[in-house]
């Protein structure tokens, strides 16, 4: 194969989840019954075939004249926001339909944002990364729209596409002052220039990114999103965008310090400020909240302060793959764990009537005294905390020794530091969490039983963030095969 | 009998307990009692089949049952355990421990049976892990897989306030652990990228790592010191262990505090002997200044357990006097004292736990003169208080008295009210905490056992029964055997203990004589120097 089959086939996994979106809407028109279970079903399998696709397809290289890169590395991003996609699809299957709300244009909304995932993944060009970020970010917004008569859940869209929109404009103003600076769009062409205007530019493109990933102090809007959205769209958002936002980052700094002929890290003090603050805000901010979802929220803001300290380290060319393979096994074991968190959220919730949530509806109290009631939801729901605190043996904890091996590795000791340090105090919220789950009474009323599609759910990620914690082996040497970027 | 898979077996025999236990319905408390119980004596028993089978001798290999594989090898992370014989001593403390808190428990928990086995069997499995494993991160992670267990174990079963003590003992051993966490990873970054004990501290022993030493030194004590623990960061353990269930409270007395000094003797004290040597001084005095405070907190303590809280204190503040020592008989002293402590404090927590489920109150004032009524109790518990307070004949007197001995012919220097003192202060000061020890112990003893009667509620108590003479049984024999023949477990622990002490010689004489990196103080130039002239 060569030349433009060659670049289109490179480009399957995106194809297929495309047509997957496409298929749904299609069925959906020649619908004549309400029976939608199919749909989550179509989603899953249409996931997990992309996925496949992506790490069975040998990787192409630079395609499309170099504006897009597949290799490993992206592979390995698409591989985890199909996983992503697949276990949100099974959570928000039976969420959605106790609440009358399932509708085929729900999957198909999340499989474009999965689609501009992928895509971002390989984008190796301003324009690319710019179309591939509205893509999911558009589709994205819709979703957390979904429940739209709730007063909260449109006031969370409403943040989500105003603050949206903004970071967009910033990157694509960057976007035009770097061309105006390298002539090119292409982020390889980065290093060769140098002065003001690129750095101005450079600076406006990492901060519309540093919303993405909400990384503080552009974090405002993720605790009021991350709640007022419906849960399951909360865990693809979590666990998806930060992905594929890192992904991109990951390889834009990349391509500019693999590129700069005098070996300096460009923007490493400030992402280093960034990342120490993130650590550190988002652990504080998360110690006095009630509400499990904004506790999350608060703590996905801290996992992106960890996530940063990894893509700073690649910037020592020693470190360099540590470093990135570190990152994509954090992004990894971060998705089974967060959307397992979100799912027992999910399975939680109070289910009133479309857009009535009650104050409380993600109130601690609500864990109060599970494991009486569900042992093994409470297990569940005790392995996510635990390996968000990064306490062996589980994912979390081998994801930050790899991200604090890589640190050291950079000699970015005070970054090491400041990371455990900040994670010790997470480990106080998470395991309040905990608290609630074995040590209080039961109170409120019973949960409903769960269903089969939410407890795969709930099996298949507790399961990963255990066999990730135990036998890492094997994803961290795939971590390790993907960890080369710019050829 | 040298199996390699011998201590892998011992080490997760406990897990598929707790996985078998896990799968069965939580109404059936009986076969959760049952399993726990079979899955800890049978890992007893393999235990007691490495005891047998370990060669103590000097042509011996240093770590024996050793087991290698594959683990995380793109970080060079490795599965390896194997035991010397300080580690042998201490995984057969915790089988041995482990069914007899279960066994406390027996009745004292009745609610929620299956979690209490599951919890309790993976702590075993943690703690045989801690001791048994030869790389560094495989250590961590044992070390930190120890807390979830331990925090449920308080956090569900404890008494009153055992929310507020739980979460301080998880927050408090959490935060120190971490920094050693990056210790370790700086270390292993710096051996060449291994974590394996064994490779590390050869590459260690050229003393490479410069000033760094000290703070990787530090990272490690202050992880290690909180455990065992130290003043000043001893605070969470008067909480814990008093709100801790009985069967938590004598695994926390008597294993995990071991896992802190185990950590100094195994990882701070041979990895980084320089650094050691230059720290030593303010450890034994920390050490000296725990004994005395320790036994000072005992004498006005109201509730019993939280006097035998402090009592640990005091007593752990002798192990490490014996580590700092540095001598071959404060070493050996250290680790015995280590044995020792497990044993009668264990039993004595026990001791108090029975106690309280007759009256459930653990406050002195409420008893007094129930001797008549329990005169096995009663007799039980001033064998115990003779052990802990080292009387010959005991096993307290063989560890208290090598670890002052150890002392007093120890170099240690040190500051007292601005004056330069030998280490014969050292010895003679901790010699108070004995006497002490004899007083908060003996008042203990008199105003519970004797005395007059105090009320109707203690006429009535009722004498061992034969689950609890099981309990307490094995207790008794060892606190006998160890104080009467020592030998055997001393001769497990020459090897090891000779083997640090050469560690200390090497780095002694390196911190005497020259610094390669220094220019010779003579002032005559180097020759590269000089030639260009």
């Amino acid at each position: 194969m060569t030349g433009l089959a060659n670049d289109l086939a490179s480009m399957i996994p995106l194809a297929i989840l495309v047509a997957g979106a496409l298929t749904l809407l299609m069925s959906e028109v020649f619908l004549t019954t309400d029976r939608r279970g199919y749909q989550a079903g179509f989603t899953v399998a249409a996931a997990l075939v992309a996925a496949l696709a992506a790490v069975a397809i040998p990787p192409a290289g630079r395609v499309f004249g170099g504006q897009a890169v597949v290799d490993s590395f992206s592979a390995f991003v698409t591989a985890t926001v199909c996983a992503a996609l697949a276990l949100s699809a099974l959570v928000g299957a039976p969420w959605l339909y106790a609440r009358g709300a399932e509708r085929g244009e729900f999957y198909a909304l999340a499989l474009f944002a999965a689609a501009g995932m992928a895509l971002l993944a390989c984008a190796n060009d301003l324009l690319v990364a710019f179309i591939a970020i509205e893509t999911m970010g558009l589709a994205t917004y819709a979703l957390a729209a979904w429940m739209r008569r709730g007063r909260r859940p449109a006031e969370a869209a409403f943040k989500y596409f105003l603050l949206g929109a903004f970071s967009s404009a910033l990157f694509i103003y960057g976007a035009a002052l770097v061309y105006g600076a390298t002539r090119s769009t292409l982020f390889s062409e980065i290093p060769r220039a140098s002065g003001p205007l690129l750095a101005v530019g450079l600076g406006l493109i990492g901060a519309g990114l540093a919303f993405k990933i909400a990384a503080v102090p552009f974090h405002l809007w993720t605790p009021d999103v991350y709640e007022g959205a419906p849960t399951p769209v909360t865990a693809f958002m979590a666990a998806g965008v930060k992905a594929a936002a890192f992904a991109v980052l990951t390889r834009l700094l990349v391509t500019v310090w693999a590129g700069a002929s005098d070996g300096t890290v460009k923007f490493g003090s400030i992402i280093a400020a960034l990342a120490v603050l993130t650590m550190v805000f988002g652990n504080l901010l998360a110690l006095p909240q009630r509400s499990v979802k904004r506790m999350l929220a608060y703590s996905s803001i801290a996992h992106a302060g960890y996530l940063l300290v990894g893509v700073l380290s690649a910037g020592s060319a020693l470190a360099r793959q540590g470093a990135i393979s570190a990152v994509l096994f954090y992004l990894a074991s971060y998705t089974a764990t967060i959307v397992g968190a979100f799912a027992v959220v999910g399975a939680l919730e109070h289910r009133g009537a479309p857009g009535e949530e009650p104050s409380d509806a993600w109130d601690l109290s609500r864990l109060s005294g599970l494991a009486r009631r569900r042992p093994w939801l409470a297990f569940a729901m005790a392995v996510f905390m635990v390996s968000l605190a990064g306490v062996p043996p589980t994912a979390g904890f081998v994801a930050k020794l790899f991200i604090f091996r890589a640190a050291i590795s950079a000699q970015a000791y005070g970054l090491a530091v400041a990371g455990v340090l900040t994670s010790a105090l997470g480990a106080y919220y998470y395991l309040r969490v905990v608290v609630y789950l074995y040590m209080r009474a039961p109170e409120g009323e019973e949960e409903p039983a769960l269903s089969p599609a939410l407890s795969v759910a709930l099996a298949a990620s507790a399961l990963a963030v255990i066999v990730l914690g135990v036998g890492p082996e094997s994803v961290a040497a795939l971590a390790r095969a993907a960890s080369v970027i710019g050829q | 009998m040298n199996s390699p898979f011998l201590l892998s077996i011992a080490i997760f025999l406990p897990l598929a307990g707790a996985l078998a236990a896990a799968f069965i319905p939580a109404a059936e408390r009986g076969q959760h009692r049952a399993i726990a119980l079979i899955a800890s004596l049978a890992t007893f028993v393999v235990s007691l089949a490495l005891y047998f089978g370990f060669d103590a001798s000097a042509a011996a290999p240093e770590f024996q049952f050793e087991t290698k594989a594959r683990w995380i090898a793109v970080a060079g992370i490795g599965y390896h355990v194997g035991l010397d014989g300080v580690a042998l001593l201490l995984v057969m403390l915790t089988t041995a421990l482990t069914p007899i808190a279960l066994l406390s428990a027996w009745q004292a928990v009745k609610e929620r049976v299956k979690e209490f086995a599951i919890a309790l069997l993976v702590l075993e499995t943690a703690m045989i892990g801690t001791f048994a494993a030869l790389d560094l991160v495989l250590f961590y992670v044992f070390w930190e897989a120890v807390l979830v267990p331990m925090y449920l174990l308080i956090g569900i079963w404890g008494s009153d306030n055992r929310l507020y003590a739980t979460v301080k003992f998880f927050v408090y051993t959490f935060t120190a652990s971490v920094l050693m966490l990056v210790a370790i990873i700086y270390v292993g970054t710096r051996a060449g990228g291994t974590f394996d004990y064994v490779q590390v501290r050869e590459s260690l022993q050229a003393g490479f790592l410069g000033s760094a030493e000290r703070w990787v030194f530090l990272a490690f004590a202050v992880a290690f010191a909180v455990k065992v623990p130290m003043l000043p960061l001893h605070t969470w353990l008067p909480d814990a262990h008093t709100e801790a269930p009985t069967a938590g409270s004598v695994i926390l007395a008597s294993v995990l505090l071991k896992m802190g000094t185990f950590g100094f003797f195994r990882y701070a004290l041979p990895l980084f002997p320089q650094a050691a040597l230059h720290f030593r001084p303010a450890i034994a005095t920390l050490a000296v200044v725990g004994i005395l405070y320790g036994a000072l907190m005992c004498l006005v303590q109201k509730d019993m357990k939280r006097l035998i809280a402090y009592s640990s204190v005091s007593h752990m503040g002798f192990v490490m006097l014996g580590l700092m020592a540095f001598t071959a008989q404060g070493l050996a002293g250290s680790v015995y004292q280590m044995l020792n402590h497990g044993v009668s404090t264990g039993a004595l927590f026990l001791l108090v736990g029975m106690l309280y489920e007759r009256r459930h109150t653990r406050l002195i004032a409420e008893f007094g003169g129930i001797a008549r009524q329990v005169p096995w109790v009663a007799t039980a518990f001033v064998v115990v208080t003779l052990s802990s307070i080292g009387l010959p004949g005991t096993n307290g007197f063989v560890g208290e008295f090598l670890v002052l001995a150890g002392t007093w012919l120890g170099r240690l220097q040190g500051h007292l009210f601005g004056q330069r003192v030998g280490a014969p202060w050292f010895a003679a000061l901790a010699a108070l905490g004995v006497i002490l020890g004899a007083v908060y112990m003996l008042l203990l003893v008199e105003r519970v056992f004797f005395g007059p009667v105090k009320g109707e509620r203690d006429a009535a108590l009722s004498d061992f029964s034969l689950r609890e003479w099981l309990v307490l049984a094995p207790l008794l024999v060892l606190i006998v055997v160890m104080g009467l023949v020592p030998q055997p477990f001393l001769d497990r622990t020459k090897e090891p203990v000779d083997r640090l002490l050469a560690r200390f010689a090497t780095a002694e004489e390196r911190l005497r004589g020259e610094d390669p990196l220094r220019p010779p103080a003579t002032g005559s130039l180097p020759p590269a120097l000089t030639r260009r002239e």
